[in-house]
Formats: C-alpha cells, sequence, structure tokens
C-alpha cells in the first residue's frame, strides 16, 4: 500500500469514524461551506451544523423595536448596516419604519455614521451597534472619535456581543467547533485554549477552499485520539494575542454585560455596553427608551436554527411563507444567515 | 457585515487611515487599529477598518498544518 500522507479532502472523505457534529460557528464559513460545494463531499458520518455567528440573526426582535422607535417617535437618523433593514420587529422593519418616512441610512461602517451625523448637525444621528468581537472595535472607534469632536448629535443603540460564553452554552449541540477566524483575529487563541480545559474542542478556520478543508480534517483527525483539542488552522490571520490595539479600544469604551441571543436567551457576560465615560453617548439613555420586550413570528424556528436543534428546511415557513424576497426570520434576512444560505444554494444535503 | 475573506492590499498610508486596493477596487478604511502599517502590506477589513495584517499564503501555511497531523 501506497506510504504517503492523505490530502484534507481525501482525509474527509474518507472518514468512517464515529457521527461527529462539527459547528460552524461563522456566517461566513456557513455560505463559503456551501458556495465551495464542501458539503457534497462529507461522508455520512460528518454532519455540519450552523452556529449563532450571524450578528443580525442573534439580535432580539426588540432591537428592532427600539430602533423603529427611535426612527418614528424620536425623529432620529438611523445609521446601520444593510442587512438590518428588513428584519421584521413586532410591528414593522426599518425599511417599513422608512416607508412612513423615517431617515434609515445604511453605511459600511461606524465611522461613515459618524461622518453622516458631522454633515447634518441638525439631526439626532443614531448608529445602530450590532455584531462581534470583530465588528466592536469598530463601533468603538466611531464612539471614540464622536467624543473627541465633541459631536452632540451622534449616539449608538448598542447591542454587540462577545462570543465566549456563547460556546459554553452551546457546547453540548456540537462535538467541535470552527471557530470564526476574524473573530479570533481579535480576541487571540487563550479564549479557545481555555475552552479545551473546559472540555470544548474546536480550530480556527480560514475561509479560502484550502483553508476550510484542512479546518475539517483537521478536526476529524484530533477526534481520533478522543480528548479535547484546540488547533488554530488560520495563523497568517490569527495570532495568539489577537489584536491587542483593538481589545485595548474596546476594554476602554465598553463593558461587559448581560445580554439576550435571539433563541438562545439571555446569557450572562455575552453582551457589552458603553461605560460610564461614553454613557452620555448611549441612545437608550438619551432617548429616554422604555424597556420593550419584542415578539417574533411564533412559527419561525429561526432560536432552534441558531442552536444547531433543527435544518432550516425543517422549519415550515423556509421556502413557504420564509424566502429571502420575503422573510420572516432573522437567518432568512442576512446574507449571513444559515436560513439564506440554505435556501440560496437549495440546500437540504449533507448535513 | 460579512467576514470577507479577501486580503486588500495597503496602497498608502496617511495617519489614521489606509487607502487600500482588493482586486482592483479601492476605498479608504480606518488604520487606526494595526500598528505599524506600511504600503505593500496586506491587511483584512471588516467594516472599513483593518483588524489584521495577512502575512503568507492560504496554501503554504494549508501544508505546514497537514504535515503536523
Amino acid at each position: 500500500m501506497e506510504n504517503r500522507k492523505l490530502s484534507a479532502k481525501e482525509i474527509i472523505e474518507s472518514y468512517r469514524g464515529r457521527h461527529l457534529r462539527i459547528m460552524e460557528v461563522c456566517g461566513t464559513h456557513t455560505h463559503e461551506i456551501f458556495r465551495l460545494g464542501i458539503r457534497k463531499i462529507l461522508p455520512e458520518a460528518v454532519e455540519l451544523i450552523s452556529g449563532p455567528g450571524c450578528p443580525v440573526c442573534v439580535t432580539p426582535v426588540g432591537f428592532i423595536d427600539e430602533a423603529v422607535m427611535l426612527a418614528l417617535d424620536r425623529s432620529a437618523a438611523i445609521c446601520t448596516f444593510g442587512d438590518l433593514v428588513r428584519v421584521p420587529g413586532t410591528e414593522m422593519s426599518l425599511a417599513g419604519a422608512r416607508s412612513k418616512g423615517a431617515t434609515i441610512k445604511m453605511v459600511y461602517s461606524p465611522l461613515d455614521a459618524v461622518a453622516y451625523a458631522q454633515e447634518h448637525p441638525d439631526r439626532n444621528v443614531v448608529f445602530l451597534a450590532v455584531g462581534f468581537e470583530t465588528t466592536t472595535p469598530a463601533a468603538c472607534l466611531a464612539a471614540k472619535k464622536a467624543k473627541a469632536a465633541g459631536l452632540g448629535n451622534f449616539s449608538l443603540l448598542v447591542a454587540n456581543k462577545t462570543m465566549p460564553n456563547a460556546y459554553r452554552v452551546l457546547k453540548d449541540s456540537t462535538d467541535a467547533f470552527l471557530y470564526p477566524g476574524h473573530v479570533n483575529a481579535i480576541a487571540g487563541t487563550a479564549v479557545c485554549e481555555q475552552l479545551v480545559k473546559e472540555g470544548v474542542s474546536g480550530v480556527v478556520a480560514g475561509f479560502t477552499a484550502n483553508e476550510l478543508l484542512t479546518a475539517l480534517a483537521v478536526v476529524i483527525e484530533l477526534s481520533k485520539k478522543g480528548k479535547p483539542f484546540f488547533r488554530n488552522c488560520y495563523p497568517r490571520v490569527v495570532k495568539p494575542e489577537g489584536n491587542v490595539p483593538a481589545r485595548e479600544l474596546m476594554n476602554e469604551v465598553m463593558e461587559p454585560c448581560d445580554a439576550e441571543w435571539r433563541g438562545l436567551g439571555v446569557i450572562k457576560a455575552s453582551g457589552l455596553k458603553l461605560r460610564a465615560p461614553y454613557r452620555d453617548l448611549d441612545a437608550r439613555l438619551r432617548f429616554s427608551l422604555p424597556k420593550i420586550t419584542g415578539r417574533s413570528n411564533p412559527a419561525c424556528r429561526c432560536g432552534d436554527v441558531l442552536q444547531g436543534k433543527c435544518r432550516p428546511s425543517d422549519c415550515s415557513l423556509f421556502g413557504a411563507g420564509c424566502t429571502p424576497g420575503h422573510p420572516v426570520g432573522a437567518c432568512m434576512v442576512s446574507n449571513e444567515g444559515a436560513c439564506s444560505a440554505y435556501y440560496q444554494y437549495g440546500g437540504n444535503f449533507n448535513g | 457585515m460579512m467576514c470577507v475573506g479577501i486580503s486588500a492590499k495597503v496602497v498608502s498610508v496617511d495617519k489614521d487611515t489606509a487607502l487600500i486596493d482588493i482586486s482592483g477596487a479601492k476605498r479608504t478604511v480606518s488604520a487606526d487599529l494595526i500598528r505599524d502599517l506600511e504600503p505593500g502590506d496586506y491587511v483584512m477589513v471588516h467594516a472599513g477598518t483593518a483588524i489584521a495584517k495577512i502575512t503568507d499564503s492560504d496554501v503554504g501555511e494549508t501544508k505546514k498544518i497537514m504535515e503536523t497531523l
């Protein structure tokens, strides 16, 4: 028999061991795995489940309701990433608010929202700050620059989240995580090393075909050893120490708080809020927003999808009442959402 | 807001911003979060902010990882 090392693809295709559930946490991983055809080469014993790594998907309905209230009742100009605009709120989405005359401005970066506020001194401008460790530094940069510029008409509605405690909540849903490479680019790998000590396995994965296949092959090979493991399979971007200036900035501007995740409920110390010196930029305080609890469509199973409890195609709304053109749940709205990926790639195959 | 796995080449750096080139498309992004950024570097960009330098090809890197298995 030829004595050579198998390629990553060969390791994956030839695997016949115990059933492995691998959770890809990042929404872009979900989409790239579909787009690159990786699901089609998976053996039966490898199941990929989509986790909660799409920031728009885990943002609770109440946040959309708060933004709609700011836009319609408080006449604030809302600056937001585009994928939040069509997420249904209890009564309407931000797109619906825009149709009633609200100003909803899509921005590429939180810093664009600061520039918009500078250009429109007569408007109160609120940036909708959602996202994980990857996105939060940019929101913190916006807060810091707005404060330094003495910009009195700029504030943030903050719902930023951090991943570590979500991994802990979801650890029994999976045998190993494909950790989201760009979260670790900021956070470093210390959390993953700590999770190994708690019995949680995973590898950091990049985004190319080579990187994703390698990460899956590493999970398969290390799982055979029967011990918790961690491997950084994206070292060209992810350094053990992460991005130190970005973390210092986050720590200066924001502090941990408990946070509600759509489908997962409240997870302790998994959210972020503005620290006291920046609290004058908190839109909830500035506009005296009441506490709002949103209601989502009871038939929508986004919550189960986000926990890996069901596939998007197991939801009775999938492809029927809920499509990318007419989304009911956040996972169908966002380009990063698992339902959107399943719909786009015809996806009820292998996983 | 998606994590795009495409690196961008730094064309020029001006104080806290950098002009980047992604496959021919140019855009100014924040360079606040990367120390010692220089023209010719490759970076990952997220939400208008350079978040990490990228230093090697994926092929060389994945080959090395596979050799450790």
